[in-house]
C-alpha cells in the first residue's frame, strides 16, 4: 500500500486525538455555555469552584460518573445501552475528515492535519452524519417510554427535514468549486476576492475569496440547517418540558446522558467547521495564500521543516480562530431566539428553505451558465 | 500517501471499532463507580411518569405525518443526490460545448422537481396540525 | 494476507453475518437495524473498489434514508402481534431455514463458479479495466465521480429524467395513500 508501519501508527494516533480533542472540547463548551448564558442574560452562573468556575467541568464529570448506572424495567437493554455507545460515532466519523491545516512535512513524510483525507468529502460527510438519525431511533424505541419515542420521531423527523435543505444548499457550493473534496475547495479560496466572467478576470483586493460572497443565500440556509441537524436552539424540538419531557433521552442519565451531550456537541463542532471550509476559507488566512505564508514563514528560518511547522501551526490557529467563533455563534442564538412550534419547525424546513435553496441552486448554475 | 487504496477505509474502521470498545469502556466505568443502590423498588425502575403511575403502553399510536415526511424525504434525497454528478461536472461540460444540452435537461429534471414540491405543499400534505 | 484481501474478508464477513441476523432476529426493529448494517457494509466495499460516490450515496439514500424510514414505520406499528407472526409457526421457520439454505447454496456456488478458468478470465479483464482506471484516476480525486456524471447526463439522460417523473409519481401516490380515510389513523 505503499506505507510504513510508522506513517500507519501516526495515522491511527492522529485519529485517537482528534476524538479526544472532540471529548475535551465538550466539557469547555458546556462551562462557555454556561457563562456565556449567564452573561447574555445577566446573570452570573457558575462562579463558585475555582476560577471563574472553571473547576465546575471536573466537578461535573466526576458527578456524571459517580451516579447510578440505571436503566428502566420495562427498556430493551441492548438498545437502550447501545444508542449512548453510537452516539458517539457518526459526528466523530464525519469529524475526522475534515481538514484543519495544511499538511506538515518533515524528512519525507507527509502528515496531513486530519483524520483521513476522504476523496468525497462532502458525500462522505453527509453520508456518515445522516446515520445520526439511528442514534436517537434507538433511544427513543429501547427506552420503551412513550415520551421518549414521540421525542425520537419528532427529532429524527426533524432531522432527516432539514437534510434535504442542508443537501440543496450544499449542491450550489459544488457548483462553485467543482470538486467534492473539501482541501482544494479550501485551495479554491485563497488570496483575494477573483474571477472570470465572460472573459474577463474580476478582482478585487479587499474582500478575500471566500464562498460566501458567492454563494450568501446558500450560507445562511446551511448554517440554520446545521443548527436543526445539531437540535439546537430555536429548532431543539425533540425536548419540550411542558410536552414530551426530554426528547428521547428522557430515561437516561448519568455518563450516558454525557454521552448523548457529546454527539450533540460534536454535530455542532461538524456544523461550524463546515461551515468554514465552505464559506470562509477553511484553514485559509483572509486575503493571504498559503504560499504566501511559506515565504514569509522561509524569510524566518533556512530549514525546511521549521518552515513547515511554521506553517502549518499559523494555519491551524487561523482555523482554530474561526471555529470557536462559529461555535460562540452557536451558543449566541441558543440564548437569543425564542424556539419554534413544531408546525412552524417543519413550515419553515419544506416550504421555506427547501424552495429557497433550490431556487439558489438555479441561480449559481444559470450564472455559471451565463457567464462562462 | 496511497490516497486512493483502502487506507481512508482503514482509518474509518479503526475508528469505529475504537468508538465503540471506548464507549463500552465508559458505560462499564459509570457502571462500577456509580454502583446499583439496593433501594431498587418497582416505582424507581418503572419508566418516567408525571406523578402518576405509568400508564401507556409504548405502543402509542403515532400521527401518519412522521410516515408521510419519511417517505417524502426519501424521494426529494434521491433527486438531490443526483444534483451532485451534475454539479460536479457541470463545468466540464460547458468546456466541451455541451453546456446548453445539460443545462437544459437540468432545468426539466428541476422543475419536475419543483412541481412535486409546490404540489405538496398546495394539497396540504405538509401540513402539521 | 495483504490488507486489502483482509479488508475485503472483513467486510464480506460483516455483510454476510448482518445480513443473517435480518433473517434470524425475532424483533423487526433488530432486523431493520441489522439491514442498515448491512448497506453500510456494502458501503464500505464501493470504496475499496474505488466508487467513492455511490458509496456515498449508498450511505445516504439506503442507510440514512431507506432504513430511517423502515424503523420509524416499525415504531408506528403494534410491533407485539407482528414479533408473535414473526417467530412462530412452522411455516416461517420454514421459510427461514430454505433463505438460508438458498443463501449458502449461493456462496458455494459462488466460490466453485470462481475457480472456473472462464470466470477467471472475466475478472482479469475487470482488473485490467480497474488498474487502466487507476492511472487515469490518480490526477483528480473526483474523476470517478466526473466519469459517473459525464455518463450519465449524456447516454444515459433519458432514463434520467424518467427517475424524475417516477420519482414525482411515487411522492403524489405516498400522500393520497396517507390522506385516504379508512387507515389505521382515523379509524375510531
Amino acid at each position: 500500500m505503499g506505507q510504513d508501519v510508522f506513517e500507519i501508527t501516526v495515522n491511527c494516533i492522529k485519529l485517537v486525538l482528534i476524538f479526544l480533542m472532540m471529548v475535551q472540547a465538550v466539557p469547555i463548551l458546556v462551562w462557555v455555555e454556561r457563562r456565556g448564558s449567564a452573561f447574555i442574560q445577566n446573570r452570573f452562573g457558575p462562579n463558585r469552584v475555582g476560577p471563574l468556575g472553571l473547576l465546575q467541568l471536573l466537578a461535573d464529570a466526576v458527578k456524571f460518573l459517580t451516579k447510578e448506572d440505571f436503566a428502566p424495567d420495562k427498556a430493551i437493554r441492548p438498545l437502550f445501552y447501545a444508542a449512548p455507545i453510537f452516539a458517539l460515532i457518526p459526528a466523530t466519523l464525519a469529524f475526522a475528515a475534515i481538514p484543519m491545516s495544511v499538511p506538515l512535512e518533515i524528512g519525507g513524510y507527509v502528515f496531513k492535519i486530519q483524520g483521513y483525507d476522504m476523496n468525497v468529502g462532502i458525500v462522505y460527510i453527509l453520508g456518515v452524519s445522516s446515520l445520526a438519525a439511528y442514534t436517537i431511533l434507538m433511544a427513543g424505541w429501547g427506552s420503551a417510554s412513550k415520551f421518549s419515542l414521540l421525542g425520537a420521531l419528532r427529532a429524527s423527523a426533524q432531522v432527516i427535514s432539514y437534510e434535504l435543505a442542508l443537501g440543496l444548499s450544499i449542491v450550489g457550493i459544488i457548483l462553485l468549486f467543482g470538486t467534492f473534496n473539501l482541501t482544494e475547495m479550501i485551495n479554491a479560496q485563497q488570496g483575494t476576492l477573483s474571477f472570470k466572467a465572460f472573459g474577463h478576470t474580476v478582482t478585487s483586493a479587499y474582500i478575500p475569496n471566500w464562498g460566501i460572497f458567492y454563494q450568501p443565500l446558500a450560507a445562511i440556509i446551511f448554517f440554520a440547517a446545521t443548527f436543526a441537524e445539531s437540535n439546537r436552539l430555536p429548532f431543539d424540538l425533540a425536548e419540550g418540558e411542558a410536552e414530551i419531557v426530554a426528547g428521547f433521552h428522557t430515561e437516561y442519565g448519568g455518563f450516558k446522558m454525557l454521552m448523548f451531550f457529546i454527539g450533540e456537541y460534536g454535530h455542532m463542532m461538524l456544523g461550524s467547521a463546515l461551515m468554514i471550509i465552505f464559506f470562509f476559507g477553511g484553514y485559509g488566512i483572509p486575503w493571504v495564500t498559503v504560499d504566501d505564508v511559506r515565504q514569509w514563514a522561509a524569510g524566518l528560518s533556512e530549514s525546511a521543516t521549521t518552515i513547515s511547522v511554521i506553517t502549518t501551526l499559523v494555519h491551524f490557529l487561523s482555523f482554530m480562530i474561526k471555529f470557536v467563533f462559529f461555535l460562540w455563534v452557536f451558543i449566541w442564538v441558543r440564548w437569543t431566539l425564542p424556539r419554534f412550534r413544531y408546525d412552524q419547525l417543519m413550515d419553515l424546513g419544506w416550504k421555506t428553505m427547501l424552495p429557497w435553496a433550490l431556487g439558489n441552486t438555479i441561480l449559481t448554475a444559470l450564472v455559471i451558465y451565463l457567464i462562462s | 500517501m496511497a490516497e486512493a487504496s483502502g487506507m481512508p477505509l482503514g482509518g474509518v474502521i479503526f475508528l469505529t471499532v475504537f468508538l465503540a470498545i471506548f464507549g463500552t469502556f465508559l458505560i462499564y466505568l459509570a457502571r462500577a463507580i456509580g454502583g446499583q443502590r439496593k433501594d431498587n423498588s418497582a416505582v424507581k425502575r418503572d419508566i418516567y411518569e408525571c406523578g402518576i403511575p405509568g400508564q401507556e403502553k409504548r405502543e402509542t399510536k403515532v400521527s401518519v405525518k412522521f410516515y408521510l415526511t419519511a417517505i417524502l424525504f426519501i424521494l426529494f434525497d434521491i433527486e438531490i443526490i443526483f444534483m451532485y454528478p451534475w454539479a460536479i461536472t457541470f463545468r466540464d461540460f460547458i468546456a466541451s460545448g455541451q453546456g446548453t444540452f445539460v443545462f437544459t435537461s437540468m432545468m426539466i429534471f428541476l422543475a419536475i422537481f419543483i412541481f412535486g414540491l409546490f404540489w405538496e405543499i398546495k394539497s396540504k400534505a405538509l401540513e402539521w396540525d | 494476507m495483504t490488507p486489502d484481501v483482509f479488508l475485503f474478508w472483513f467486510l464480506a464477513l460483516l455483510i454476510i453475518g448482518s445480513g443473517l441476523a435480518v433473517l434470524l432476529f425475532t424483533n423487526p426493529i433488530y432486523s431493520a437495524l441489522s439491514l442498515a448494517m448491512t448497506m453500510v457494509g456494502v458501503a464500505a466495499i464501493f470504496i475499496t473498489l474505488h466508487a467513492y460516490f455511490i458509496a456515498g450515496v449508498q450511505l445516504i439514500v439506503y442507510a440514512g434514508a431507506v432504513m430511517v424510514l423502515f424503523v420509524m414505520v416499525l415504531m408506528l406499528f403494534d410491533i407485539k402481534a407482528e414479533i408473535q407472526a414473526f417467530s412462530s409457526g412452522k411455516i416461517s421457520g420454514a421459510i427461514k431455514l430454505i433463505s438460508v439454505g438458498l443463501l449458502s447454496g449461493l456462496i458455494v456456488g459462488g466460490i466453485i463458479m470462481g475457480q472456473k478458468s472462464f470466470v477467471g478470465e472475466l475478472s482479469k479483464d475487470a482488473v485490467q479495466v480497474a488498474e487502466a482506471q487507476k492511472v487515469k484516476k490518480s490526477t483528480s480525486p473526483d474523476a470517478a465521480t466526473k466519469e459517473l456524471g459525464m455518463v450519465l447526463f449524456s447516454k444515459h439522460i433519458f432514463g434520467f429524467e424518467a427517475l424524475g417523473v417516477l420519482l414525482t409519481v411515487i411522492a403524489v401516490g405516498a400522500v393520497a395513500l396517507a390522506r385516504s380515510r379508512g387507515g389505521t389513523h382515523h379509524a375510531k
